[in-house]
């Protein structure tokens, strides 16, 4: 089964997969399909579980139970090298002893092929730095090493592309330029990629499909913008961007939407966007959903009154604002600075309203701190 | 001979032995390295000398020594018998090693921070050529007639008017009883079949040619160049043809009590600790040819002043008295060169009177011989042809 | 009061190199005026005189050439033996050692606890005739009954191989553990199998040890004298021997200082070809 491996092609498919290191399950009974040709993202904080689901495909490690599919063929105990997968190291591990021409020959020499100059070059081409052909590692900028880890990779043509946390390492430009290169790349060379990250922003910007992992489950599966949106659960809602979660009950239904209690006031929102399981739920509303007026100014949508600012945070496109609620909450508010209104001062009293679209709802039982310890500039320890 | 000694302590206690002091300094003879590292140590000995002291340097673990009074008690009692202060230096390490340290100012004439050495004979020689001794006073030293009269007229020194005897040492045949029942008395026994590639003779020229001379009728108080080459060639043929294993120092000792050697040209007082210590596995004789016999020899430094080299003269006195010198040689075990200490033995240990290694009898004395002392020229030809021999 | 900031590196390489002058230069200098000296005429044994008598050097090599090839000869092969061991064990510790990592690095170092001397002089005990090793391989007929493993050049080899080993080892782990495992999953990763990855990243990379580790173990063992003179025979006499004899029992300082010097420069040659060679200079 092994030797027919290398040429295997189709969709990624990981079945029920238990990765255990004694009593700790790095990744607990996970289920993903991995559609051929599209940029995937593996998103999530240190530890849970997405570097070593990664080194699962790549054949890195074995799986404790489970299988993991390439197209019709079963990779679950396939060594390393008799797989059609190649990777982008997190810190490159490029061959320090050999030429970023060596390097990038490394993989077409391994399978035999004997005239690389042509493909090495069009690679160098493609990562834009033909001229650093006879270069050692040591001798390029981290960005360069990261483009040439790419070119290592992606020369070989493989069925499955692994990038685990590629762009770690750069600086915050770097990241941005990088991010978008990839992306292009992408679509250049039509690799399925899986991206392993903790910057939910990398991930938004470059993937197609993310899937949020936490303690060696999948959250939640989607594009950029349904996670962002309508997130499902406390986690994915605080570990993508920001949210205000209100505890609240609900109070019943008028057509499609629902009439939500929210500390003894009235707000709706569509049915189709709660996911709680009983009456208690929590209300989710971006911060920059969220809209600040003055009492008596009339306003559309949800409104909660009672509220008087606390903190006011100027921050150029858009004004920060903290609310205290009436029952002691505080939310975040983010204003854009576009409608010439003079800001609000601290200790004003306001108004806070929205549209009844934006909002999701939480199971009433749910952490609302899930997802937001997490420091996202941490770097992933496996 | 002394030349040889100087193992570390804890080297012999891996080989499981307990030894006399002075034989525990066996072994790394051969690496002269050690002999420097000690030479390093050695260097509170220039401690000045004054009216009422007189300084030695001597061979390591060569005289009585009180373990648990962490004394010499033979030095102790002079002391008391004198009222004189003896400081006593063990850092006399090697030959040439000590002779290298103090040479500069031997021939400056400036004080080298002893009042009484002790070399090999062949180094006494060098000493006495040299003009590097003072004569003894013989008033001082009345004691000096107890010489034996085997050690009494070396060619160096023939009336013994500046150096006496320490101690003295006789090469000849040692073997294992077991391979050699019955015994190595010629060269032919010590060549016989059963040691072959497990003969081991002495980096001590004088003792290994000595012998090898006395066996093919040589006198070795004459010896000529072409007579001393021809034994080193028959040596070297030896060694071609895979009789002789080694030429060493005293590591033949452990090569015997390990059995990768059979048979040996060794040293009296190393072969009579072996047999005590193996239940008589092993044993020494005087080759019926002829043993070669040396010694480590008293003498004054021409820089020792007058009132060092009176001092001198009276502890070297005291150790040619009998009953001091048969103290000192119940622990040493090498071959007391004194006359009356045989019957002064008596009351210290009488196991030891009739012990051939440290007095021999007249008929062994009567085979023991010195080997003739060389000029500077044939000190280096010879030493040369001699290492060449052993593949140096 | 304090010194203008430039000067305060140079003030710091002052106690190196007033001990290098004093112990090295000094002595080097002193090693080239013996070795060009000559017997005075009618002089006693040691006494020489300056000249500059450099066919010293010429007689001394040509005297001794087979103690020298000899000791070249098993200088590499102990060099050889110590790398063949070395290596696996070098890499068991630096990648498959987990927890007693320390502990193993601990008992590669321990025999430097005791003296070198005594190390060898063990040797001796354990190849010798009532050792475990020679009624061993007596009793499997893999030697003859009359065939001794002391005094003869096996063991020469094997007591400079095992002195000499921790010097072979320690870089080989430095260089090994410093690999980052990631290069060797890489090239796994690059089609690469077990064997392949060993050859084509693991060795290069671990290439700055062996250089390191041949050097520490051959520049010494090629004038090392103690295990030629303990666990030898007359057959088997290296160079070191020959310089100590000529020191110490001949008394032949100018011949003793002319071996040295010359085994300096053949070491010396034979270092920098093999570092040319092995092409490593921009790793080490």
């Amino acid at each position: 089964m092994s030797s027919d491996a290398i040429s295997a092609r189709g969709d990624l498919r990981l079945t029920r997969i238990t990765k255990s290191y004694g009593d700790f399950k790095a990744v607990d009974d996970l289920t993903l399909t991995i559609p051929k040709g599209s940029f995937f993202a593996l998103l999530g904080p240190s530890g849970c579980g997405k570097t070593t689901t990664l080194r699962m495909v790549a054949g890195l490690e074995e799986p404790t139970v489970g299988s993991i599919h390439l197209g019709d063929t079963d990779i679950t105990t396939t060594r390393p090298y008799q797989r059609p997968i190649n990777t982008v190291f997190q810190n490159y591990a490029l061959f320090p002893h050999l030429t970023i021409f060596e390097n990038i020959a490394f993989g077409l020499r391994r399978r035999g092929i004997k005239d690389v100059k042509e493909q090495v070059d069009k690679v160098l081409n493609l990562v834009e730095l033909p001229h650093l052909a006879e270069r050692k590692p040591t001798q390029l900028s981290g960005g360069q090493q990261q483009r040439i880890a790419l070119a290592r990779a992606i020369v070989n043509r493989p069925a499955l592309l692994l990038l685990d946390e590629p762009l770690g390492a750069l600086d915050l430009k770097l990241r941005r330029q990088m991010q978008i290169e990839l992306k292009w790349i992408q679509r250049e060379v039509g690799l399925t990629f899986v991206h392993v990250t903790h910057d939910q922003e990398e991930a938004m910007t470059m993937a197609d499909t993310i899937a949020v992992m936490n303690e060696g489950k999948i959250e939640q599966m989607g594009s950029p913008a349904d996670l962002y949106d309508n997130p499902e659960t406390a986690f994915v809602a605080n570990f993508l961007g920001q949210s205000n979660l209100i505890k609240g009950k609900i109070d019943g239904n008028d057509g499609d939407n629902l009439v939500v209690d929210l500390y003894g006031q009235k707000v709706s929102m569509p049915k189709k966007r709660s996911h709680a399981v009983d009456t208690s739920l929590y209300a989710g509303i971006r911060p920059e959903k969220f809209r600040i007026s003055r009492l008596g100014t009339p306003v559309r949508g949800n409104t909660l009154t009672g509220g008087h600012i606390e903190d006011v945070s100027y921050i150029g496109v858009s004004t920060q604002y903290v609310v205290a609620m009436p029952w002691g909450q505080e939310v975040m508010v983010f204003e854009q600075n576009d409608d010439g209104v003079a800001p609000f001062d601290k200790g004003d009293e306001v108004n806070i309203s929205w549209e009844p679209t934006f909002t999701f709802g939480l199971r009433g039982d749910e952490d609302i701190e899930a997802g937001t310890e997490v420091n996202p500039e941490e770097l992933e320890e496996q | 001979m002394a030349k040889e000694r100087s193992l570390s302590p804890e080297a012999r206690s891996i080989l499981g032995t307990q030894i006399s002091r002075r034989a525990v300094l066996a072994g790394a003879g051969g690496l002269g390295a050690a002999g420097l590292l000690a030479a390093c140590g050695g260097g509170s000995s220039s401690a000045g000398g004054d009216a009422k002291t007189v300084r030695w340097g001597n061979w390591p673990l060569y005289l009585d020594y009180d373990d648990k009074t962490k004394t010499y008690p033979t030095l102790e009692k002079f002391m008391t018998q004198t009222g004189l202060t003896a400081k006593y230096f063990e850092d006399y390490n090697d030959n040439d090693e000590f002779f290298g340290k103090v040479q500069a100012q031997l021939k400056l004439g400036e004080d080298i921070g002893y009042d009484v050495v002790t070399p090999t004979d062949w180094m006494a020689a060098r000493w006495l050529r040299l003009g590097y001794t003072q004569k003894f006073d013989a008033a001082n030293v009345p004691n000096k007639v107890n010489i034996l009269d085997s050690l009494a007229s070396p060619s160096y020194d023939p009336n013994r008017e500046s150096s006496l005897t320490w101690q003295g040492i006789m090469a000849g045949f040692g073997w294992n009883v077991q391979k050699n029942p019955k015994g190595i008395h010629t060269l032919d026994e010590l060549f016989a079949p059963q040691n072959k590639g497990k003969i081991v003779v002495l980096t001590e020229m004088r003792d290994t040619i000595g012998v090898i001379l006395l066996a093919q009728g040589v006198d070795i108080t004459k010896v000529t160049e072409n007579e001393f080459m021809n034994a080193v060639d028959f040596m070297a043929k030896k060694i071609a043809d895979g009789w002789i294993r080694g030429v060493k120092g005293n590591e033949y000792a452990e090569d015997l009590t390990s059995g990768d050697a059979t048979a040996v040209i060794g040293w009296s007082g190393d072969m009579f600790i072996l047999s005590s210590e193996n239940e008589g596995k092993f044993d020494f004789a005087i080759p019926e040819s002829g043993g070669t016999i040396s010694g480590d020899n008293l003498m004054i430094p021409s820089t020792a002043s007058a009132d060092g080299k009176k001092n001198a003269e009276t502890l070297i006195n005291y150790y040619y008295d009998p009953a001091v010198a048969a103290e000192v040689a119940a622990y040493v075990n090498y071959v007391c060169p004194v006359k009356g200490a045989q019957a002064a033995m008596e009351k210290i240990a009488p196991e030891l009177v009739n012990s051939e290694y440290i007095f021999p009898t007249e008929k062994t004395a009567s085979r023991l011989h010195i080997f003739r002392s060389l000029t500077p020229d044939e000190e280096t030809k010879w030493s040369e042809a001699f290492q060449k021999a052993q593949g140096n | 009061m304090s010194f203008p900031k430039v000067r305060v590196p140079y003030l710091l390489l002052l106690p190196g190199f007033a001990f290098l002058f004093t112990f090295f230069i000094l002595p080097i200098i002193n090693l080239a005026q013996t070795s060009t000296q000559t017997p005075i005429a009618g002089g006693d044994t040691g006494q020489y005189e300056q000249t500059l008598a450099f066919g010293n050097y010429i007689q001394a090599f040509v005297d001794n050439k087979e103690q020298f090839a000899r000791s070249f000869v098993y200088a590499t092969l102990a060099t050889i033996f110590a790398l063949v061991i070395a290596y696996p064990l070098a890499y068991a510790i630096a990648f498959k050692s987990g927890k007693f990592k320390n502990i193993l690095l601990v008992l590669v170092v321990a025999p430097f606890f005791t003296s070198f001397l005594l190390r060898t002089i063990a040797w001796k005990q354990i190849l010798g005739e009532e050792g475990f090793v020679v009624p061993g391989l007596r009793s499997l007929h893999i030697i003859s009954q009359q065939t001794t493993l002391t005094s003869t050049s096996v063991a020469v080899v094997a007591g400079m191989t095992y002195n000499f080993l921790p010097f072979m080892t320690l870089p080989l782990y430095a260089s090994l553990e410093r690999i980052d495992p990631r290069t060797i999953e890489a090239a796994g990763d690059l089609y690469a199998n077990g064997i392949t990855a060993f050859r084509m990243v693991t060795v290069p990379l671990s290439l700055p040890g062996v250089v390191a580790g041949t050097l520490l173990t051959f520049i010494p063992a090629a004038g090392d004298y103690v295990n030629a003179a303990i666990l030898g025979s007359p057959n088997t006499k290296m160079i070191g021997n020959v310089i100590e004899s000529r020191y110490f029992k001949i008394v032949d300082y100018p011949t003793a200082a002319a071996l040295s010097f010359t085994l300096m420069a053949a070491i010396l040659i034979l270092v920098t070809l093999y570092i040319r060679k092995a092409g490593t200079e921009e790793l080490v």
